[in-house]
C-alpha cells in the first residue's frame, strides 16, 4: 500500500529538490512578479499581438481581416476574398479554443483541417459565437481574427495525428528557459493541447532535439497513432525559434511568457500566439523542474543583453 | 523578491494573531457574561419563584421587609419584581439585599407578591470565598441539658462523618433516640431541630447558622421556606440538610437568607403566611443574553451586537456568517488540494442550496435539473443561437424544469421535486452552459470530470456548512470570521505544492 502510494505520490521535498515549479509558486513568484497586469492585453488580444509582432519583425501569419461587430459577420465571404484557406480565431481566446481552420471552401461548404465539411451557416454561427464572447476570457465580447493558414512543414508529418504541431517556449526575463513540442493525437482531436491528450516532447534548449516525451502526464516514447519514435524528433531552424521567443520579451515587456511557434515550410518559424500564464506540463515533458531553471537564470544569467545575445547565451549552454 | 513575500506574510501573520486574540477575547466575554455556549440551541433553565405574603393589618403603620435571594454558586438572579399595590418600595442593601415596603395603616387582608427569576449559574461555581467567622457563643443551658448534650456528642464519637452530619442523624432517628427525646421533649419541628443542632455545635465550638431558601421543584407549592444548617468546618461553610444530614447545597436549592432572621418581617400585621410557588421554564441562550449582559454591565456592547436585532434579521445574518468558512474551504480545495472546479464559487453556492434542500433530495434534484438541462441545451446548440439569447433560453429552461419538478413533486408528494426551487437559477443555467461547452469541445470525459470535481467540492463544503455546531459557532462567535479572513489572505501567499501536484509531477522525480 505504502509502496503504491509512494509510486503515485512524490513528497513535497522530492519535488522541491528537483526544482519542480508548482501552480501556486508559478502564480505568486513568477506571473504576479514578472507580468504587469496592464501588459496582459498585449498577449491576450491576438490583433494587438500581431500588430506588435510586425513592428518587432517577428514572423506571424498574415492578418486577412477582423470582425468586430455582429452585423459584420455577414461580410465574411468578402473578407476572405480569394483566400481558399484561412483560420478563424477569437482575438482573446485561450487554450486553442474557438479556432476554426478552413482548408478549402466553395462559399457554401467549408472543409476544416480535420476533413469535416461544414456549411456556411455553421461558419457564420462560429463567428457569432466568438463575437458574443463564448471563447474569450471571462466571456466578454470579443473580436474575430481571420488570418492566413500556415503551411506546416512536412518534417513533422510522422509525429502528429492531423493538427498543427507547435513549439512552446517558456521565456523568462527574455531568456528561452524551457521548450517543448506539442503533437496532436487522435485522443486530442487533432489539437495540440496537452490536457486534451496531445503528446508533449521536451526539447533540448540548445539543440532542439527531443529529450523526453509525455502523454497525459505519463512518459511515452512512441506516438500512439503514428508509432513514430518520438526521440528522433529534432526541430530545424532552432535558433530562429528561440529568436522569436527572445524578441517576444522585448515586444511585450512580460517577464514570464509562453510563446507558441509553428514551422511554415516556406516562411520558417512563425509566432502563433503568446501566453502570459503558460502551463506547467512542460516540466513533465522535459523531465526537468522549471523552478530550478528559472532560479538559475535569476542567479547566473547576465542582464542588459539584447535579444540576439540572450539567444547566443542560451545556445552556448548558459555561458558566453 | 523573497524578502517581499516574507514581509507580506509577516504582516498577514500579525493580523492573523491579532484577529485570533480579538476572537478569543470576545468569545470569552460572550461565554462568561452573555452565557453563550458552543453547543447549538443551548437553553438554560429559568426558575421563577413566587413568594406570596399575606397578612391581616393590625391598624398600625405597615412595614414589610422581604429578604431576596443572592447570587450563589448555583443560581444567578435574572430579574425580580414585586406586586404590592399602594406600598412604597425601597431597596436596602445592608449585607444582604432587602426590599422594604411601607404603607399607611390599612384594614383589609393584604397580599404581596414577590417574584424572582433565577437561572443556572455556571460562571462562578466553586469560586465563592468564605470569611472565617467568629467563635460561637456558648449557649446558655441548664445543667441537665448540658449533660444530655455531652452524652449526645459522646455518641457521635463512635460514628463517621462530619459532626453536623452525625448530629442530624441522631436527631432524625426513628423512633426517637431517648437522649434526643429528653433533650427536645416535645413534638419537634425543623426549626427546633436546627436550633438544637446549632446549640450542640456551639458547645463543640463550631460556628453555624441557619440557611433559609427554597428547593426548586417544578410546580411546587409550599407554605414554608426550606431550612438547612450551615456549619464552618475545615475552613469552609458547609451546608447540611436537616432532614437527611447530607452535606452540600443541593443543586436545586436557592438560598434566600443566611442567619436567624425571618425571611419576611412584618410590622403592623398578624396572621401572616408565606407561600412559595416555583415554576421552571426553558429559555434559549440568545434570549437570555441580553439579560445577562445587563447584569454584567455590558448592555451597551450587547445593544450594538447582532444579537439585539429582530429575529428575522438575525436569521439572515446567521446564514451569512457561515459563508466565510465555506469560502475558506473553496480556497483550500483549489489552492492547497488543487481540484479544478466549474467557476470559483459555484460549488459553494450548490452547497448552500443543499443545506436548504437536504442532502439526498438536493443531490437528486440537482442531477435531474442538470441532466434535463443539458439535453435541452444539446438541442439548442443545433439552432445556432447567439450567446446571450442562448444562455437566456437555458435560464428559462431551468425555471421551467424547476416548476415542473415542483408540480410533479406536489402531486406525488415527493420532497425531491419540491427542493428544486432552492437552487439558484442563474448558477444552474451557467453550470449547464459550461458543461455543454466542455462536453462539445473537450469531450464527455472532461465535462464529466469537471462536474464530478465540482460536486465533490460542493459536498465537502456542504458537510461543513450543514453542521449545526459550525453554523452556531460562526454565528454566535462571529469574530471567528476575521480569523478566516486573514487565513484566506495568508493562503494567498502559499507558494507550496498543491496536493494533486504531488501525483501530477511524480513522473518527474520517479524517473
Amino acid at each position: 500500500m505504502f509502496k503504491l502510494l509512494s509510486k503515485i505520490f512524490a513528497t513535497p521535498k522530492e519535488l522541491h529538490e528537483n526544482g519542480v515549479l508548482g501552480m501556486n509558486a508559478r502564480n505568486y513568484k513568477f506571473i504576479s512578479k514578472c507580468n504587469k497586469r496592464s501588459l496582459y492585453p498585449l498577449v491576450d488580444n491576438k490583433v494587438i499581438t500581431k500588430t506588435l509582432a510586425q513592428e518587432h519583425e517577428i514572423n506571424t501569419p498574415k492578418l486577412i481581416g477582423i470582425i468586430e461587430y455582429q452585423h459584420e459577420a455577414k461580410n465574411i465571404l468578402d473578407i476572405i476574398g480569394d483566400y481558399k484557406e484561412f483560420v478563424i480565431k477569437p482575438a482573446q481566446g485561450s487554450g486553442g479554443r474557438g479556432i476554426l481552420v478552413v482548408t478549402e471552401h466553395n462559399k457554401e461548404i467549408f472543409t476544416t483541417a480535420s476533413g469535416r465539411k461544414i456549411t456556411y451557416n455553421e461558419v457564420y454561427q462560429h463567428i457569432s459565437n466568438i463575437l458574443s464572447g463564448l471563447y474569450s476570457l471571462g466571456g466578454r465580447y470579443d473580436n474575430v481574427v481571420i488570418e492566413e493558414l500556415v503551411h506546416f512543414s512536412s518534417i513533422f508529418n510522422n509525429f502528429s495525428y492531423q493538427g498543427v504541431p507547435d513549439v512552446r517556449i517558456i521565456v523568462y526575463k527574455g531568456f528561452p528557459a524551457m521548450t517543448m513540442m506539442r503533437l496532436a493525437t487522435k485522443m486530442s482531436g487533432g489539437r495540440a493541447n496537452l490536457h486534451q491528450g496531445a503528446v508533449g516532447v521536451g526539447l533540448d534548449i540548445s539543440t532542439g532535439k527531443a529529450l523526453n516525451a509525455v502523454l497525459k502526464d505519463k512518459p511515452v516514447t512512441i506516438h500512439p497513432d503514428t508509432n513514430a519514435n518520438l526521440m528522433d524528433l529534432a526541430v530545424p531552424l532552432w535558433r530562429e525559434h528561440l529568436d522569436i521567443g527572445s524578441k517576444a520579451y522585448d515586444m511585450t515587456g512580460l517577464g514570464y511568457i509562453g510563446a507558441d511557434i509553428v514551422l511554415d515550410k516556406d516562411k520558417g518559424p512563425m509566432m502563433l500566439e503568446l501566453n502570459a500564464r503558460p502551463g506547467l506540463a512542460i516540466q513533465i515533458a522535459n523531465g526537468i523542474g522549471l523552478q530550478k531553471v528559472l532560479k538559475n537564470i535569476d542567479k547566473h544569467y547576465p542582464k542588459n543583453l539584447n535579444a540576439k545575445e540572450r539567444v547566443d547565451f542560451v545556445l552556448n549552454g548558459g555561458k558566453f | 523578491m523573497i524578502k517581499k513575500i516574507k514581509s507580506v506574510r509577516f504582516v498577514l501573520f500579525v493580523c492573523l494573531l491579532i484577529s485570533i486574540i480579538v476572537a478569543a477575547t470576545s468569545t470569552y466575554y460572550k461565554v462568561k457574561y452573555w452565557g453563550f455556549s458552543f453547543k447549538p440551541k443551548q437553553s438554560t433553565g429559568v426558575w421563577s419563584i413566587e413568594e406570596h405574603i399575606s397578612f391581616m393589618p393590625t391598624g398600625e403603620k405597615i412595614k414589610v421587609s422581604i429578604t431576596t435571594p443572592e447570587d450563589s454558586d448555583n443560581f444567578k438572579v435574572l430579574d425580580d419584581s414585586i406586586i404590592a399595590t399602594g406600598y412604597v418600595v425601597k431597596t436596602e442593601k445592608n449585607g444582604q439585599k432587602k426590599l422594604i415596603l411601607t404603607s399607611n395603616p390599612r384594614n383589609s387582608e393584604q397580599n404581596i407578591y414577590y417574584r424572582v427569576m433565577l437561572f443556572d449559574n455556571e460562571d462562578t461555581k466553586g469560586l465563592t470565598k468564605d470569611i472565617k467567622p467568629q467563635a460561637p457563643k456558648i449557649p446558655q443551658l441548664d445543667e441537665r441539658q448540658i449533660a444530655i448534650a455531652k452524652e449526645i456528642i459522646e455518641l457521635t464519637k463512635e460514628m463517621e462523618g462530619d459532626l453536623p452530619e452525625k448530629l442530624i442523624h441522631i436527631f432524625n432517628q426513628k423512633p426517637a433516640h431517648p437522649l434526643v427525646s429528653s433533650y427536645l421533649p416535645f413534638k419537634i419541628s425543623q426549626e427546633e431541630i436546627a436550633a438544637a443542632i446549632r446549640e450542640l455545635l456551639a458547645i463543640e465550638k463550631v460556628s453555624s447558622r441557619v440557611v433559609k431558601g427554597v428547593k426548586l421543584e417544578e410546580g411546587k407549592k409550599s407554605l414554608e421556606a426550606d431550612l438547612m444548617v450551615e456549619a464552618y468546618i475545615r475552613n469552609k461553610w458547609r451546608v447540611y440538610n436537616i432532614g437527611t444530614g447530607k452535606r452540600g447545597i443541593p443543586g436545586d436549592f436557592v438560598i434566600f437568607q443566611r442567619g436567624d432572621k425571618g425571611l419576611v418581617d412584618i410590622e403592623g400585621g398578624e396572621d401572616s403566611s408565606i407561600q412559595f410557588s416555583v415554576l421552571k421554564s426553558l429559555s434559549s441562550n440568545f434570549d437570555l443574553a441580553s439579560h445577562r449582559a445587563r447584569i454584567a454591565d455590558q448592555q451597551a456592547y450587547f445593544d450594538s451586537s447582532i444579537f439585539s436585532l429582530p429575529l428575522n434579521e438575525q436569521n439572515i445574518i446567521k446564514w451569512l456568517s457561515v459563508f466565510p468558512l465555506a469560502i475558506l474551504i473553496i480556497v483550500i480545495i483549489r489552492n492547497v488540494i488543487g481540484l479544478k472546479t466549474m467557476g470559483t464559487f459555484t460549488p459553494m453556492l450548490i452547497a448552500m442550496s443543499l443545506v436548504q434542500t437536504g442532502f439526498v433530495s438536493g443531490m437528486i434534484s440537482f442531477s435531474i435539473i442538470l441532466i434535463i438541462g443539458m439535453l435541452l441545451r444539446g438541442l439548442l446548440s443545433k439552432l445556432n443561437l447567439l450567446l446571450v439569447p442562448r444562455i437566456s433560453a437555458v435560464v428559462i429552461f431551468v425555471i421551467i424544469i424547476m416548476q415542473a419538478m415542483t408540480i410533479i413533486g406536489q402531486k406525488f408528494s415527493l420532497n425531491i421535486g419540491l427542493s428544486a426551487v432552492f437552487f439558484p437559477i442563474i448558477i444552474m443555467a451557467w453550470i449547464i452552459e459550461r458543461a455543454s461547452i466542455t462536453w462539445e469541445e473537450d469531450g464527455a470525459a472532461n465535462a464529466t470530470r469537471e462536474i464530478v470535481f465540482s460536486l465533490i467540492t460542493a459536498v465537502m463544503t456542504y458537510l461543513v456548512v450543514s453542521n449545526e455546531y459550525i453554523r452556531h459557532i460562526t454565528y454566535a462567535f462571529g469574530e471567528i470570521n476575521y480569523v478566516i479572513l486573514f487565513l484566506v489572505m495568508l493562503l494567498g501567499t502559499y507558494t507550496g505544492y498543491r496536493l494533486l501536484e504531488l501525483t501530477r509531477f511524480a513522473p518527474l522525480v520517479k524517473g
